[in-house]
């Protein structure tokens, strides 16, 4: 889509989303849609190319407060699409050493993949972005200098190549590492494109990641693989070992979302099309959570501080913005790019009482049956099992995604809506509106102005059908597998029963070697009893959660002890938030390609320490063999140690 | 920056090196009984692995001296030049800088560049804070817990890492090298071709990119 629509963009961007006609909207597509709403100083990477030096930020002491700011001032937007663009020299196979690309190994089954339909091209480099008029600019990295990035766009099919070039500044004054690896979140593709956190390349240096954009279940089903593995709403994000969360604060992360013939990314009633809200800015919209801390400094700007837990809550890089909605569906891709935090959200209506909100996919995987969510009987659905679940509240951990329809026909024009956290940030400032009783000003995230829809604005689609997929059929297990999450010596901790300590990442070991093709239940404990959650990510496929459990239970009782299953748990997903003193068993397949992959708690500080390990996909016997007979060397040498303590003692 | 450069350069801080601030100023002696500044004379502009101890430790603290010596021998042409590392004792109370000469020497650690060191409890309370907390009572008071981490810092990069005792040495090895001095363009285009070599080496042989120890 983007690629043909190209040439479309000037006209366009001369536009305010006001003035965007029906039939440019139809006519454009949902990519160029958006254009209209967002900055008109979208830099495309060709101008990229050539981008300017941005002054380094003064550092400041952390204060106790950011600066104050005024409530729905700002316009939310959804991230400008990125334009499709060719890339010189063409990707290849192997890396281009020649020509600047780091050291990778070669593309897997790229003869099935290329030439790529869609070619983009991100430059991680320095930027400023306003997070709000009453601020001056903000020094981020960003993807070709936006934040956040402008959003990438495939199509189930059509293969695509990202290249990464790392222009971030030779020095900074920052916290950030100029070291990047961009991890697509949950790509089913090779590892050499996985963003894997050993492989991060410094600047001056690039790397082509080619997403396939195919259903997992290639090897089985020929062609493109299983169209029942769709997939919707992925992340790419930086996955610099130590560093990840330094990286993801200052920006290095965005959308990338995948359209497919249920999902095609517009409204009309193509065939096979579930016809839920889909132009893309217009009335499907990202909705990128993040918190930060900030300081005016000497330099005249407002810069970010490096604290885990900010007291400023953003929304697509937006403090508490304003949005324009027209009484009809609109379609959320809810993100929480953390770097720590939990999100509890809710929707306030007028009176003061909870609106529903329509959960559709969890962590880009359609539910088969959609869930609506509220204060009443639906209550339970959210998916916290243990901390007080906040009525009608969707629980959002780092890295989940949840697509929301939310739909404002049952609203009157001029009603004024709002998506409350139950978390307080500092505003500074009282609400310009009356706000519904007993909803705080500290507890917005983002104000909805419902309007009548004016005659040019895309119709409302019909009634969210009562069944978007159908899961496909789990195969047998092949194997068992345990994951402890423990705290060890007073750090976080991945660690498998028959280990004394636990691994720390080690880009050299491989702590599980999975034969490729088969299917393996694994079993996520969280062992700290008390305190700590943590949202738990794995690479490669979208897994099933089987069963919930309280704590401390092993594979081998796994009969006992179950906690209720909640609906938002049985959808496909990526991420598995183990409260504390709970676990999770999860089913998923090794299909299609081999190589090294990862599990970790996706709470960045936590993944920074040593909450993640590599795990393997090999392809054959051999490689099994050997595999296993690396991890005996790594493993006895972490056992000489253990026992010389020992010993001693 | 190259990194030949940084070996006849003064150490440098970086210009967001939080310095004293952050990492104190205590006055510290050491196994030879002299007296040290935490941050001006140990981490300042220097790169360095900080570890704590105390002598009559025999839990993770021995088996953590001798992952020490091990790598120490592996990095011994920078050791003491860009490159120190710190045990701090836990037990001041005990370990007079004496003791600390006795466990050195014991442990054939009495090396170039690494230092053995004893000081106020209340400064070295603050260090092992500063360094190793998580701002959780329950755990940061605990003075058994982080004895098996270390704690890597290089103030010229004002970057920190950790590595964990009883990983392999290879694993440590390379958190440290993680947070070397960076290394120029042309210096990096080396280490990756010589990488893409063994990467192609091993796809060929293994069909995917393993990156092991062996």
């Amino acid at each position: 889509m983007p690629k043909k629509k190209a040439n479309n963009r000037p006209e366009i961007e001369k536009k305010t989303e006001g003035q965007v006609s029906r039939r440019t909207v139809l006519k454009i597509g949902a990519a160029a849609g958006a254009a209209g709403v967002l900055a008109p100083s979208m830099l495309t990477s060709k101008e990229a190319l050539g981008f300017q030096e941005i002054a380094e930020p003064v550092i400041c002491v952390t204060p106790p407060t950011s600066p104050p700011h005024h409530p729905f001032v700002d316009d939310f937007t959804a991230p400008f699409p990125c334009d499709d663009h060719p890339l010189k020299p063409k990707p290849t196979e192997f890396p281009n050493l020649g020509a600047g690309e780091a050291d990778r190994a070669p593309h897997p089954r790229w003869t099935q993949f290329s030439p790529a339909h869609f070619t983009y091209d991100m430059s991680a480099q320095a930027g400023l972005h306003t997070f709000h008029s009453d601020y001056s600019p903000t020094y981020i990295w960003g993807f070709n200098g936006q934040y956040p990035a402008p959003t990438l766009f495939g199509k189930y099919g059509k293969s695509g190549v990202v290249r990464f070039r790392n222009n971030l500044p030779t020095t900074t004054t920052t916290f950030g590492r100029n070291e990047i690896t961009i991890h697509l979140h949950n790509g089913h593709h090779g590892s050499e494109s996985d963003g894997f956190a050993g492989d991060f390349f410094g600047t001056g240096f690039w790397k082509d990641n080619l997403y396939p954009n195919c259903y997992a279940g290639l090897d089985a089903f020929g062609g493109n693989g299983d169209p029942r593995e769709k997939m919707g709403s992925f992340w790419f994000h930086d996955h610099r070992a130590e560093f990840t969360l330094n990286n993801n604060v200052l920006g290095l992360n965005g959308m990338y979302i995948v359209y497919d013939q249920t999902d095609p990314g517009h409204e009309h009633p193509s065939s096979g099309s579930l016809q839920l809200p889909g132009y893309y800015g217009v009335t499907d919209f990202p909705l990128i959570l993040v918190d930060h801390r900030f300081c005016p400094t000497s330099g005249g700007r407002t810069e970010l501080v490096n604290a885990a837990g900010g007291d400023k809550f953003i929304v697509n890089g937006k403090i508490q913005p304003k949005m324009t909605v027209r009484r009809r569906k609109y379609r959320f891709r809810i993100l929480n790019t953390g770097p720590t935090q939990t999100y509890d959200l809710t929707l306030i209506k007028p009176d003061g009482t909870v609106g529903t909100i329509v959960v559709v996919a969890t962590d880009a995987n359609f539910l088969e049956h959609p869930i609506p969510i509220d204060a009443g009987a639906n209550a339970g659905n959210s998916n916290s099992t243990t901390t007080p679940i906040v009525p009608g509240g969707l629980r959002v951990s780092v890295a989940e995604r949840y697509d929301i329809v939310i739909d404002f026909g049952q609203f009157n024009a001029g009603d004024k809506l709002y998506l409350k956290e139950n978390r307080t940030m500092n505003v500074g400032n009282p609400s310009p509106d009356p706000l519904p009783p007993g909803l705080a000003i500290g507890n917005v995230m983002m104000q909805f102005n419902v309007v009548n829809r004016e005659p040019w604005f895309p119709v409302d689609t019909p009634a969210i059908p009562s069944t978007l997929c159908t899961y496909p059929p789990l195969p047998a297990t092949d194997n068992t597998w345990e994951w402890q999450f423990v705290l060890v010596g007073g750090r976080f901790r991945v660690k498998r029963p028959f280990d004394t300590i636990g691994c720390t990442f080690d880009p050299d070991h491989s702590a599980h070697c999975i034969l490729q093709g088969t299917t393996e239940e694994w079993l996520l404990n969280n062992n700290i009893a008390s305190g700590w959650t943590h949202p738990i990510h794995i690479h490669f496929e979208e897994f099933r959660t089987l069963k919930r459990f309280v704590n401390g239970v092993l594979v081998a009782e796994l009969g006992n002890a179950s906690l209720p299953m909640f609906p938002l748990a049985s959808g496909r997903k990526d991420v598995s938030r183990l409260e504390a003193g709970q676990g999770a068993l999860i089913k998923m397949q090794f299909r299609d390609y081999s190589g090294r992959y990862l599990i970790h708690c996706h709470n960045m500080a936590h993944e920074d320490n040593f909450m993640m390990v590599r795990w393997d996909i090999v392809p054959d016997a051999a490689a099994l063999a050997d595999c296993l007979a690396n991890q005996q060397v790594c493993e006895n040498e972490m056992k000489a140690k253990e026992s010389y303590r020992e010993e001693v003692a | 920056m190259d990194r030949r450069d940084v070996l006849l350069k003064p150490f440098e801080p970086h210009p967001s090196s939080p310095g004293a601030t952050r990492y104190t100023n205590a006055v510290l002696r050491n196994q030879n009984n002299e007296t040290v500044k935490f941050y001006d004379d140990l981490i300042r502009g220097k790169q360095c692995v900080v570890n704590f101890f105390y002598a009559e430790c025999h839990g993770s603290c021995p088996a953590v001296t001798q992952t020490l010596k091990s790598i120490y021998r592996e990095l011994k042409p920078r050791m003491g030049k860009d490159l120190f590392f710190y045990s701090i004792t836990t037990k001041p109370e005990d370990d007079t800088t004496a003791a600390l000469k006795h466990y050195a020497e014991l442990r054939n650690a009495d090396l170039p560049g690494w230092q053995f060191l004893t000081g106020d409890p209340y400064d070295i309370e603050t260090i092992r804070f500063r360094l190793f907390g998580m701002d959780h009572p329950g755990f940061d008071g605990d003075l058994t817990l982080h004895s098996s981490y270390l704690r890597i810092i290089n103030d010229a990069r004002n970057s920190w890492g950790m590595a964990q005792a009883f990983a392999t040495n290879k694993n440590i090895l390379r958190r440290i090298a993680w947070q070397d001095p960076p290394k120029s363009y042309a210096e990096r285009v080396i280490d990756s071709r010589a990488r893409q070599v063994i990467i192609e080496q091993e796809v060929k042989k293994y069909g995917y990119r393993r990156d092991s120890m062996t």
